[in-house]
């Protein structure tokens, strides 16, 4: 049945474009979440609940496959008869089937429980669990293969799994699914070589796929969800009843999802890889509107391995109430003005800002490609940031201090082996995030393709990491910021507390700007005045320029775990970062809504007004 | 692959009498009283008075008319391919869709693709959760009437030619308060009889055999009942209840050239005691991997045949559906023409659009034909209009349309007509279409005039559909010898199976009425008769020959 998603989920299911790198970064919204590895549609069957009984016996002892569950078991016997087949009996009637040099089968094997409330009643309370297999197949050799250039998509072909273990069953749909996916391929790598030979030789000449060492890790497979679904669907309506308090947050949200997925991976070359993923999310969502009619919202999001790791209803509650009280203050904030000076962005922000404006320039295939911008692709060596900065990526690390890190994993969407990459040293660029597309200044994977279910992986984020060797305690950096704006001859500097959703576009025909919303602003005066909170800020500028503007940074760090949706999907990252100061930050007044607020007080408002006395 | 296309049959089947889960609307005069005993409908009808007394944008018009509807859909899916469950799916939800007019009833707010906005709705009754999500919806959609009433305003000056109908119907207010029913499902046996029933290719005696011929076999089952509340500001206020019911299959293969055959069957009604037995089903079931082996054996059809063919009941209704449904409804024209409605039958009221043996009505009210039930089956539309029955064709001439609560030319007031799907705004649309032959034949006499019609053509063969596919494509077409003997050809199409063809080359039809549930979300029945057409074009469909599998499937 047709279900409603917040406007803002729409921007998911509307990517123009294959090639743009759209990165949003900071909410989870209902279709981020639905858009994640496996696409689960969200909902409740009760005996699909048990523990997933394939792990459980298979592990239990059968002789013959010991330690391997019998999903992994069936996935490995189809492809060695598909990898043996295509392309061979068919050989003496038609020449035209080319046997596949790479084949592999990747099974999503996921369950969910989602629980959503809004206007403090609970709107929707369900629970899934749905396997998927992705069927890789390449045609030709590494060198050039059915996904070159624009024709990566045409490797992967997905189909939906039996959740049981029936050998049969599971076989025939994966058969099912290799006969189309190879159909597909051979269409492509037919079009290939033809295009090979008609177009002028391309910059990067690297090969189409990278040559890498089979793995082999046979991980504990992800139990089922359990979550007291009684329990939480009270604490998730509890949480949407807060914002009764604030009248003029017109609409709310709080959704919990958790996800229980286990990724089976096999392949030609002879990898057969299991690996959990566990994962928790709560998010609360609020919006408001101005009088003058700009919209505003604000969202936090925890999370945490499973729902134990989720603070507690206390905290959960206060962090409501903070959004409801900073819309309400945002809603009464005056409009900003165009600015041009020095500003602070919160560790948090800067962690956004970094994973938007440097993160994605730093994925391997952006370096690649007629169509790419290729911001860093000549960079390798140089200096990209002030030398007191590095920059990291590591998928090993599950958490910052006591924060679990969402873009953690073990092995990547290509079954290569999580590892921490550093990207930038002391401000020098080394190395770019890869996955087994090669470019022509590093040929092979770091363990960093990642991919949604049903697209081809490519180089991406897993935990972004900024460190810093400049650092002051945060009242210096304010000092500093107001130094700096004296300096410059300016009223005051700018202060982002909080930072959203951002996209960051790569390519060649787009200019080489980054935008990120931000949420909450504050002006520090130089003359002494208390801050002043503004609403309508956007960021302006060039971001290799403003990067280097980073004068200082905070001595703590902040961690900011969201979705990244971009070519080869949706999928959970981190970014930690400090504090940073920067001498210039270019800003503008967003376009904003001319919708009035609405007529009437939202329900229950005279109600509320007690209450919210109090509470402040 | 193919849709599946829902299909009960009846004939013969010897079904068991149909639990009917249409509650009847309480006889005793309901009252809002009545109504606001209900939490739900009490906060409803709460924010929809605040609205209608106090929504005014300054210096502009207050709506004249707003109208609630909240619809809790539960609804289970699960389904299962080559013998094992892929899993199912349970969701509960409520959607509130709001609809505010601004204006008259003569002109008003309303456009051409069903105003109104949509929110999520509390799955409890909380009065204020309910009300906040109706608050902010109403907002949403009376700030949208206002821009839409002023653009029309400027549309109308633009025309010559005004409106040929008011744009909103005057109806009388009706409170009628039935019990929502549950959704209530032994979920596991549907999760096993699914993956049985999509596991038969390799477990049935009679069919496993060609397994390896079968490339895919998928089951599933799908229940969904519906509980709807509907305030307006003219006082009408509705509960009612709907439920359907689907067990379906579809199986498929290619046949040694490359065509692709699919075969697909689906059980359908309004309680669960509609459906086929397990049994029943899976006969039905095995008859249909059957048919693909025979599919695959069958010649390919001739290149051009244009001559008499038979269309069964089955065919006929999926047929009459596809010519007829759309058509008969009445709605808005384009502005500035004086045209009464769209669509084939725009400009045929009194005119022939059916041989004149032959009669439709449109009657929601009928809830069970042949001891089955029907799903097409209401007592009061989406709009709060009493359903009525409509004698949309008498003696093959069009004498009426189905109409909602926007009126066309002669038409001005609803039949009871207007239909919406799940958060979709009402339409005029059909519910239990009926169709019907004055002296109807049996289907001996319709063979024997088929064949007659043949000879009189001097033709060596002539042509039997007995089940259509999508778009009217089918999918078991025999050839008929003039000794009556039949050959399944596969690989055909027909041409020239329009409204044309209705009007003029019917025949004659048969007497026994077939019963087609149509599961969506209108959901619809059509009961048509056997049609007989003197002139019809059967040709080679010529799609495109996928390869065959570049592989075997596995042993």
């Amino acid at each position: 049945m047709p279900q409603i998603l917040f406007a803002a989920g729409r921007r998911f299911a509307a990517w123009p474009c294959k090639r743009l790198a759209i990165c949003f970064l900071a909410l989870a919204l209902p279709a981020a979440a639905g858009a994640q590895r496996s696409t689960p549609v969200l909902h409740s069957a009760n005996e699909d609940l048990s523990p997933h009984p394939s792990e459980q016996r298979s592990l239990a002892g059968d002789p013959e496959t010991a330690g391997t569950p019998v999903v992994l078991d069936a996935m490995t016997t189809e492809l060695h008869r598909a990898f043996t087949s295509l392309g061979k009996a068919a050989a003496a009637t038609d020449e035209k089937q080319v046997p596949p040099y790479f084949l592999s089968y990747t099974v999503s094997d996921a369950s969910f429980v989602a629980i959503r409330a809004q206007y403090g009643a609970l709107v929707d309370s369900s629970a899934n669990r749905v396997r998927v297999a992705d069927v890789q197949v390449r045609l030709g050799d590494p060198k050039l293969d059915n996904t070159h250039g624009t024709h990566r998509g045409s490797a992967v072909n997905s189909q939906e799994l039996p959740l049981t273990d029936d050998r049969e069953a599971l076989g025939r749909s994966l058969w099912l699914a290799t006969n189309t996916g190879y159909g597909t391929a051979l269409d492509n790598y037919l079009r290939v070589k033809t295009e090979a030979q008609v177009r002028a030789k391309e910059e990067d000449t690297s090969p189409d796929f990278s040559e890498e060492a089979p793995q082999t890790y046979i991980g504990k497979p992800a139990p089922a969800v359990a979550v007291d679904r009684t329990a939480w669907e009270r604490r998730v309506r509890e949480l949407s009843k807060i914002f009764r308090e604030y009248p003029d947050v017109y609409q709310n949200m709080v959704m919990l999802t958790v996800q229980n997925e286990t990724d089976y991976f096999t392949s030609s070359e002879g990898s057969r890889v299991v690996t959990p993923h566990l994962q928790a999310r709560l998010m609360v969502y609020a919006v408001t509107r101005a009088d003058d009619g700009m919209d505003l919202f604000r969202a936090r999001t925890f999370e945490a391995e499973t729902v134990e790791g989720l603070p507690r209803q206390a905290e959960l509650e206060a962090a409501a109430r903070e959004l409801g009280k900073s819309l309400e203050a945002l809603r009464k904030a005056s409009v900003t003005e165009p600015f041009d000076g020095p500003a602070i962005l919160s560790g948090r922000a800067a962690a956004v800002f970094f994973h938007e404006v440097l993160g994605h320039r730093l994925e391997g295939q952006r370096q690649r490609g007629d169509e790419e911008g290729q911001t860093f692709t000549k960079e390798v060596g140089k200096e990209v940031l002030p030398a007191f900065l590095s920059v990291a990526d590591d998928p090993t690390l599950t958490n910052f201090g006591k924060t679990w890190l969402s873009g953690s994993y073990e092995y990547d969407d290509e079954g290569q082996k999580a590892r921490r990459v550093d990207l930038i040293d002391d401000g020098v660029l080394k190395t770019f995030l890869m996955s087994r597309l090669p470019i022509a200044s590093f040929a092979t994977s770091n363990g960093h393709g990642r991919a949604q279910t049903g697209k081809l992986p490519t180089g991406r984020q897993g935990n972004l990491i900024v460190t810093s060797t400049r650092t002051e305690p945060e009242t210096e950096l304010r000092k500093q910021l107001i130094e700096e704006a004296k300096k410059q001859g300016k009223a005051y500097g700018l202060y982002f507390e909080d930072i959203s959703s951002g996209f960051a576009v790569t390519t060649r025909s787009s200019p080489q700007a980054f935008q990120v919303i931000p949420l909450v602003v504050w002006r520090v005066y130089v003359d002494g005045r208390p801050d002043e909170l503004v609403r309508g800020v956007s960021i302006v500028g060039t971001p290799l320029a403003a990067m280097k503007r980073i004068l200082a940074t905070g001595d703590k760090s902040e961690v900011f775990n969201g979705e990244c949706g971009a070519e080869s999907g949706t999928i959970p990252v981190s970014a930690v970062a400090p504090a940073m100061l920067l001498s210039e930050m270019e800003t503008q007044k967003q376009a904003q809504g001319t919708a009035r607020p609405p007529i009437l007080p939202i329900p229950g408002a005279d109600i509320a007004a007690p209450e919210k006395k109090e509470a402040k | 692959m193919n849709p599946i296309h829902s299909i009960a049959r009846i004939a013969g089947a010897g079904l068991m009498v149909a639990c009917l889960c249409v509650p009847s609307l309480s006889a005793a005069q309901q009252t809002r009283a009545d109504a606001e005993k209900d939490p739900l409908l009490k906060a409803m009808l709460e924010e929809l008075d605040r609205s209608m007394s106090q929504l005014q944008l300054k210096g502009f018009e207050k709506p004249f008319f707003i109208q609630y509807r909240i619809e809790d859909v539960d609804n289970y899916e699960t389904k299962a391919e080559f013998g094992a469950s892929e899993g199912s799916q349970h969701n509960h939800q409520r959607v509130a869709r709001i609809t505010v007019r601004v204006g008259d009833y003569k002109t008003d707010s309303s456009g051409g693709r069903g105003d109104g906005s949509l929110q999520l709705a509390a799955l409890d009754d909380d009065p204020i959760a309910v009300r906040s999500a109706l608050w902010t919806a109403t907002d949403t959609a009376y700030k949208s009437a206002l821009a839409a009433y002023a653009q029309k305003q400027a549309e109308l000056k633009q025309v010559q030619t005004p409106p040929q109908a008011d744009d909103f119907s005057k109806e009388k207010a009706v409170i009628l308060l039935a019990e929502p029913m549950k959704l209530k499902l032994d979920e596991p046996v549907w999760v096993e009889r699914v993956a049985k029933a999509s596991g038969l290719y390799r477990t049935d005696a009679q069919v496993k055999a060609s397994q390896h011929d079968v490339q895919y076999s998928t089951a599933e089952f799908h229940a969904r009942v519906t509980t709807t509340w509907l305030v307006t500001s003219e006082g009408t206020i509705v509960r009612k209840p709907a439920a359907e019911y689907q067990e379906a299959i579809g199986v498929g293969t290619q046949a040694a050239d490359g065509m692709r055959l699919d075969r697909s069957y689906a059980s359908t009604g309004n309680s669960l005691n509609d459906l086929d037995a397990p049994e029943a089903f899976e006969k039905h079931a095995v008859g249909l991997i059957a048919s693909l082996t025979d599919l695959r054996k069958a010649p390919l059809v001739d290149e051009e045949y244009h001559g008499p063919l038979l269309l069964s009941s089955d065919a006929g209704a999926d047929t009459l559906r596809a010519l007829l449904a759309s058509g008969v409804t009445g709605t808005r024209p384009k502005l500035g023409t004086e045209a009464r409605t769209n669509g084939p039958f725009a400009s045929s009221y009194h005119a022939r659009v059916l041989p004149d043996f032959l009669d439709v009505v449109d009657d929601p009210g009928l809830k069970s034909f042949d001891g089955k039930g029907l799903v097409g089956t209401y007592a009061v539309d989406d709009e709060g209009v009493p359903a009525q029955a409509v004698k949309l064709v008498t003696e093959g001439k069009l004498e009426n349309y189905l109409i909602g609560r926007e009126p066309v030319r002669d038409f001005p007031q609803s039949n009871g007509h207007g239909r919406a799907g799940i958060t979709g705004a009402p339409r005029p649309s059909i519910g239990v279409l009926k169709v019907t032959a004055k002296d109807g034949l049996t289907d001996e006499e319709l063979n024997r005039k088929l064949l007659d019609l043949g000879k009189d053509r001097g033709l060596k063969r002539v042509y039997f559909v007995e089940t259509l596919g999508g778009e009217l494509t089918p999918r078991l077409l025999y050839r008929v010898s003039p000794d009556g003997k039949r050959e399944l050809v596969r690989g055909a199409e027909l041409d020239d199976l329009d409204q044309r063809a209705l009007r003029s080359s019917v025949e004659a039809a048969g007497k026994d009425l077939w019963v087609t549930n149509y599961f969506g979300d209108v959901p619809v029945t059509v009961l048509a008769p056997a049609l007989l057409l003197q002139d019809a074009t059967v040709k080679r469909a010529n799609e495109k020959n996928e390869k065959l599998p570049f592989y075997p499937p596995p042993e």
